[in-house]
């Protein structure tokens, strides 16, 4: 069945807009390299600030980009798999919402009206209106989980006995988490951020909004995780030429994640003041709990891996790696998931010690944050996303890819820059060096009294890796642009769009992981429990309230009229 | 309906991951005594000066406040062996305080105090690095601590407060006033930085940074009621009365 032709035109726009303004995101992602070891010693380049670069590359690429794509594909699987119609009006306002958000942020950061970054600690205050368009954006990103979840139960009672396709099932899971994890974030903005920038409050609890932001900000991460997810189980093994080796493991994974996703935030806020260990410590442990979902998803899609390798006449113990579709233009998707699985063991690696509690003494907050999700959002999920976008926009247009050679070159190109990236910010991270800093006017310049030679290397490595995979990106934008100028193909054309999707090699019926229900109450009630004591510790320490601060002045902002 | 033997095994072997990872963290924890900062009650607020007292041998308490864009003290000098019990709160936004090399982590939020122990082993210049975005000169925020052979006791710079002390000392204000609220010929320091004062003329006014500037200027032009008429003038420079002013707000 084809898709709706309103609905095509809605997620070509998810797709094209935030890949539009990607190309800001990366250009200052190479220039944030340059900074950082030195080549560039200034605190701006062309009219925009280091830090004001620093907070459009955040909230772009890993918020603007990652949920659009999320959303598009969720529309794309839920009206492929469960051949049905979805609201247009629904998907409209959603876009619309979304869109709107978007520009407004990006009008304030590009201003420099909110050179907060992404994360927008207070008591640094940005423009209201930067706010305003947050909250907008995520508005409109909740409206699609609820117009799928009438198609979704008009399926199930339709298709009785059925089990439901696991790519729903997936986008089910990734809108449920984020629906769960946008609720405190919105509250920090529209009760706590908003009132105060607008100056109607004077002082903000500075430890209560931070733990509201890392309720958010760590399920923050699976959300973007989970559709590429969706593209491993769902797409990954049939691209390799054989079936998913485990249809339990996949469903088990997205129960998983929606119980497990939200009560661990505390993770982020090991190294805070005014939480207990004990509450830090409960959620350290539910954070490790997460690995086994995504160890499972590892083991898995390997065996998807092996199984098609030997289908292709794979023979011996290691010999079958040799069998996989890694350099087949025909077949370009394939390395973009390939290679992000295999940038994924270090991000999930790397995570497994960030999250190790006492570990995060070492490395938090320094180059070693982003060398890791570097790995993660910037590798499975970045190349998920870019792999993505170009077969769904290419396969909506009935478009040729011009040409999959180079699509194909891609994904092998941002891998190995990434691991040079991250191997150089590993190592920074490991010696000292801050994340999120203007390094080369004071610890990268040899002439202040702060500099660090022995950050050198790193932040050389950083320049390395970022330069290949700025030219990474600006051969995906060639054959992007060159695919859109191209005609559309004859003999396509008739045939309807449609994503790959694998069957699955083993596949037990376990109740347990198809009832979405007990999952979500299971997780609200974890987070409850998790959350509980940690923000009623933060209320009864009577901790004083902060006011503003503007990026640019020690002097707190006056509020009052 | 039976499960593959592989995926069972996957499945386990998944789980007995975890589980050796949370016995490796357990052992750190507690078998090696490395923990997280944990939460500091607090009775009323935060202290707002930073300060270094020596404890018996070589332990020291140090508290640190951060600010726009340094923080206080800027140079610490221990012997080696030294052990710090660190204390350190911010006065405007967010900072962070990394003392590269060591396991010292700490996140300064406002309204809060973060807490942290280190033991200098090993002789040298270790960093002190802001590694929270807290704005514009945040690449800027850094300190020092030097640990040193050669050295038998602590050395400190760039404490404004400590030097405001020093400087009432020096000046000769202590012989009228006090800083622990004893009474003396002028009112006490003690807690009086911010509050309402009543004057001679029957006027209130509040001990801010003008009536400070005017009084130590011009003492002749205003007195505080119940006190003499008798205070010098005294030849202050701008760099010194901020010093003083900066001990006596959080005294």
């Amino acid at each position: 069945m084809e898709l709706q032709t309103n609905l095509r035109r809605i997620i070509l726009a998810e797709l094209l807009v935030p890949l539009a303004l990607f190309i800001f995101g990366a250009y200052h992602g190479v220039l944030q390299t340059m900074y950082l070891s030195g080549v560039i010693r200034a605190t701006s380049v062309a009219g925009i600030d280091y830090y004001q670069g620093l907070t459009a590359h955040g909230v772009i690429n890993a918020i603007v980009l990652t949920t659009f794509f999320a959303v598009a594909l969720g529309y794309t699987v839920v009206s492929q798999e469960l051949k049905s119609r979805v609201s247009i009006a629904g998907a409209a306002l959603s876009l619309a919402l979304m869109l709107l958000g978007a520009v407004m942020a990006a009008a304030m950061i590009f201003l420099g009206k909110a050179s907060v970054l992404y994360t927008f600690y207070p008591p640094l205050m940005a423009h209201p209106l930067f706010y305003v368009g947050l909250v907008l954006f995520i508005v409109g990103s909740w409206v699609p989980l609820w117009t799928w979840i009438p198609v979704y139960l008009r399926w199930r009672k339709e298709n009785r006995g059925w089990k439901t396709p696991m790519g729903v099932v997936g986008i089910l899971a990734t809108f449920t988490v984020w629906q769960m994890a946008t609720l405190p974030v919105a509250v920090e903005v529209l009760v706590q951020l908003l009132p105060w920038s607008l100056g109607w409050t004077h002082g903000i609890n500075v430890m209560l909004s931070r733990t509201l932001f890392w309720f958010f900000g760590h399920p923050l991460v699976y959300f973007w995780l989970l559709p590429t997810y969706v593209m491993y189980y769902t797409m990954l093994p049939k691209l390799a030429g054989g079936k998913l080796f485990s249809d339990f493991a996949g469903r088990f994974t997205f129960m998983a994640l929606i119980l497990l996703s939200c009560p661990l935030g505390l993770h982020h806020q090991f190294a805070d003041p005014g939480i207990s260990t004990t509450s830090k410590g409960i959620q350290g442990v539910l954070t490790l709990l997460v690995a086994i979902p995504s160890l499972l998803t590892a083991f898995t899609l390997a065996a998807s891996l092996e199984y098609a390798a030997r289908q292709r006449g794979g023979k011996g113990l290691f010999g079958w790696w040799s069998k996989l579709p890694y350099f087949n233009p025909e077949n370009w998707l394939f390395p973009y998931l390939f290679c992000g699985l295999l940038i994924f063991l270090f991000g999930g690696i790397t995570g497994i010690v960030n999250a190790s509690y006492s570990m995060n003494n070492v490395v938090h907050n320094t180059a070693w944050i982003p060398a890791h999700f570097h790995l993660t959002v910037g590798g499975p999920i970045f190349l998920g996303i870019l792999g993505g976008s170009l077969f769904i926009v290419t396969g909506l247009l009935k478009k040729p890819v011009v040409s999959g050679t180079m699509a194909m070159i891609v994904p092998y190109l941002w891998m190995g820059g990434t691991f040079i990236f991250s191997s150089g910010l590993f190592m920074g991270g490991l010696r000292g060096e801050p994340r999120r800093t203007n390094l080369g006017l004071t610890y990268m310049n040899p002439a202040s009294p702060s500099y660090r030679s022995d950050w050198w290397v790193p932040a050389h490595m950083g320049l390395v890796g970022g330069c290949i995979m700025g030219f990474a990106v600006l051969l995906y934008f060639i054959v992007l642009i060159r695919s859109l100028a191209a005609a559309s193909d004859a003999a396509a054309s008739k045939a309807p769009f449609s994503l790959p999707t694998s069957e699955p090699y083993h596949d037990e019926d376990v109740p347990a992981v198809r009832n979405f229900t007990p999952w979500v109450v299971a997780a609200v009630l974890l987070c409850a429990a998790a959350y509980y004591v940690p923000i009623r510790d933060i209320a009864k320490n009577g901790i004083t309230t902060a006011p503003g601060f503007r990026p640019d002045s020690p002097a707190a902002v006056n509020t009052t009229h | 309906m039976s499960i593959n033997v592989f995926e069972k095994r996957a499945f386990l072997v998944a789980v007995a991951s975890v589980a050796v990872s949370l016995a490796l963290i357990a052992y750190a924890t507690w078998g090696m005594g490395i923990n997280v900062p944990t939460c500091i009650p607090l009775g009323s607020k935060p202290f707002e000066q930073a300060s270094v007292t020596k404890h018996e041998g070589k332990n020291y308490e140090v508290h640190y406040v951060a600010r726009m864009w340094a923080f206080e003290p800027s140079v610490l000098r221990v012997p080696t062996g030294s052990t710090l019990d660190i204390y350190a709160v911010t006065k405007d936004v967010t900072h962070g305080f990394l003392i590269a090399g060591t396991n010292v982590n700490l996140m300064l939020v406002p309204g809060a105090v973060a807490n942290s122990r280190v033991h200098f082993e090993k002789p040298g210049i270790y960093t002190i690095v802001c590694h929270e975005y807290c704005g514009r000169n945040h690449q800027n925020m850094n300190a020092r601590i030097e640990v040193s052979d050669q050295i038998a006791d602590y050395s400190v710079e760039g404490l404004p407060a400590s030097e405001g002390m020093k400087l009432l000392d020096a000046k000769g204000c202590l012989a009228c006033h006090s800083v622990d609220g004893s009474a003396g010929v002028g009112p006490t320091f003690k807690g009086a930085w911010g509050t309402p004062v009543t004057l001679t003329d029957g006027s209130t006014r509040t001990l801010d940074s003008a009536l400070f500037l005017q009084k130590v200027l011009h003492p002749d032009t205003i007195t505080v009621k119940d006190y003499p008429p008798v205070m010098p003038v005294l030849p202050l420079t701008d760099d010194e009365i901020s010093k003083i002013e900066a001990y006596l707000e959080g005294l």
